[in-house]
């Protein structure tokens, strides 16, 4: 494979490379990234979304590209509005995962002393949900309201403040959404679900704010060096998995209607504008909104616990939330043009600029907060959307580290409880609903988090605000 | 009867049977192998189940979305399956099980989705031979 080092961030393949290829295939990845990247098929991924019909711009690749079923997770691809189509490969199975960060009034170390109680009643409060229902009970038109209203539905019906909203990507509720287009296999998969976290590789983490690279930036949004935070990573469940499987057993039989043909069958799409293009967005963006009403929910059960163990005056406020696999209608200058694209971002986060109207008025003139989630063990990182990103990579950035090591390599001559120890002798306490969700998420199964931080901040695509570091984690 | 493949992210399975029908009878078996602990399941009820598909290949992973789905949205494990019928486009089977509770019945992964995958499902000397990525 031919790969062109562009500067010590970026890579390119050109789209001669492979037959089929409408444009280049861009890589932000130093050296070293790059030569683990190489290890599996993401490239070659990469290369295959690059023939889709419609792609404006480059195949892009964060640096923490990992192979995944047709589209790689954490890479973006934008097509034209009118010419391009739409792929459910290219969001995920599980749509609007995402990451919300919540800031409190206590510092890290008023909240060490009680971490094992305070972990304990966020395990009894916030469920994995790989058991029983969910806390939040709700009936069929109630999930439906959820479906089309997102977050605002929930803090509507006492889950929430209404600034929460305000400080998450598309105000929780995206518009478009339509709750007709999701089948009632996904609705009966997702409505005993609403409060819970899920498991693999989802979370929730107490965190302490062991630096800040930026104060003013961490100011705007209430953070400082030694606060305890909280880092809440899940996405929508039952429902948005369903929703996915819908569509791609919909797409994969259409798709000769258009004819289309793919070097990946996993590559199953159709135009956006057909009636099927249409119907998937409209069940995506429910099931998003599925997502963001998850979010929201989970962070009032965790007022509750906090207020439990710390009492009435402690505060949780919302700093952001942000979703990493989506499918979004977005303006952007592309060669000189402003041009409506969709944008397939697949574990790949936004990260618009200072000045961006979609941006809350007290993050304005900062940009927009992007979260990224370590592992368990490591650290996660805030940073701020940069202009580089509007002009590089559709306002885009990477989502977290990837992985390095499949799950059973990850489990091969550990066992659970030595490592729920040395976690615990860095000061770090796990409660896991599975022995398997300790092992398979130890710090060595994932990339360097720092080092793909280091990569997107050198490429001008975001810039560093702050580094956290868990203290308490709750997991399925 | 299956043995788990190695991915970076997710996992997969590799199935075999004697027949057609074997294979998928012993590939949803693996897919709620790798979801729930299965000796925590009782074959108590029995569960109609059916799947259509344009191909061969997409008859395995609409089948296997149904497993997946009475799991997840039915929540109901079933420990053995009986296929009573494959002709191109359609399976129908049995399901043996019960309904999931979480005071007797142990998860181990959440199966997000059935993924196409570097699927296979072939002929080979000894029967039928099904690999299959799931996304979790």
């Amino acid at each position: 494979m031919n790969l062109e080092r562009i500067d010590a961030v970026r890579v390119r393949i050109p789209r001669e490379e492979q037959r089929g290829m409408r444009s280049d295939v861009i890589v932000y990845a130093s050296e070293a990234i790059i030569e683990q990247i190489r290890k599996d098929l993401s490239l070659e991924q990469a290369m295959n979304v690059a023939t889709l019909p419609g792609i404006v711009g480059a195949s892009l690749a964060m640096p923490d590209i990992h192979q995944g079923y047709g589209f790689p997770i954490g890479g973006v691809a934008a097509m034209d509005w009118e010419t391009g189509v739409v792929s459910p490969g290219g969001v995920g199975f599980d749509i609007n995962c995402g990451v919300r960060l919540v800031r409190t009034t206590l510092a890290a170390e008023e909240v060490r002393p009680r971490m094992r109680e305070l972990v304990d009643q966020v395990f009894r409060d916030v469920p994995c949900g790989t058991g029983g229902e969910g806390p939040v009970r709700i009936n069929k038109p109630q999930l439906d309201q959820v479906l089309a209203k997102g977050a605002e539905w929930m803090v509507e019906n006492g889950y929430g403040e209404p600034r929460d909203a305000e400080f998450t990507e598309e105000r929780g509720r995206m518009e478009g959404a339509d709750p007709g287009q999701v089948s009632e296999r996904a609705k009966e998969r997702g409505r005993p679900q609403l409060g819970t976290l899920g498991s693999g590789n989802h979370f929730l983490e107490i965190q302490r704010v062991e630096r800040v690279f930026d104060t003013e930036a961490a100011r705007a949004m209430g953070m400082e060096e030694g606060q305890a935070v909280v880092l809440i990573h899940c996405g929508s469940r039952g429902l948005g998995h369903q929703v996915c499987t819908d569509y791609l057993a919909q797409m994969g039989a259409a798709m000769k209607r258009y004819q289309i043909t793919l070097p990946d069958r996993q590559l199953a799409c159709v135009p956006i504008h057909s009636p099927e293009g249409q119907a998937y967005l409209g069940a995506m963006r429910a099931a998003a909104n599925f997502a963001w009403a998850n979010r929201q929910a989970i962070l009032h059960f965790l007022r509750g616990s906090f207020e439990r163990i710390f009492g009435r005056q402690v505060r949780l406020d919302l700093v952001y939330d942000v979703c990493h696999n989506i499918a979004k209608r977005e303006r952007h200058r592309v060669e000189g043009e402003v041009r409506d694209v969709l944008v397939h971002r697949k574990g790949a986060t936004r990260a618009f600029p200072p000045g961006h109207r979609d941006l809350p008025d007290s993050y304005r003139h900062i940009g927009q907060p992007v979260l990224i989630p370590g592992s368990m063990g490591t650290a996660s990182w805030v940073l701020t959307g940069a202009e580089g990103a509007m002009q590089e990579t559709f306002g885009s950035v990477c989502h977290g580290a990837g992985r390095l090591m499949s799950r059973t390599a990850a489990r091969q001559g550990r066992n659970a409880r030595e490592v729920q120890k040395r976690l615990e002798e860095q000061g770090i306490l796990v409660r896991s609903e599975t022995r398997d969700g300790i092992l398979e998420e130890v710090p060595e199964a994932y990339k360097d988090v720092d080092e793909v931080i280091e990569v997107v901040h050198q490429a001008g695509l975001a810039c560093k605000v702050a580094r956290l570091r868990p203290m308490g984690v709750i997991k399925g | 009867m299956f043995e788990v493949l190695e991915h970076t992210a997710d996992i997969g399975f590799r199935a075999r049977g004697r027949t057609l029908e074997g294979v998928f009878e012993s590939a949803a078996e693996a897919l709620v192998a790798l979801a729930l602990e299965v000796d925590d399941i009782a074959a108590r009820e029995c569960y109609t189940l059916a799947a259509e598909g344009e191909d061969l290949e997409s008859l395995l992973v609409n089948w296997l979305s149904e497993v997946l789905y009475w799991l997840d949205g039915r929540r109901v494990g079933l420990r053995r399956f009986e296929v009573k019928e494959i002709t191109s486009g359609r399976v129908a089977a049995e399901g043996f099980g019960e309904p999931l509770g979480p005071a007797h019945h142990r998860a181990k992964l959440v199966v997000k989705g059935v993924t196409y995958h570097q699927l296979r499902i072939v002929q080979d000397e000894r029967g039928w031979v099904a690999e299959v990525y799931l996304d979790i």
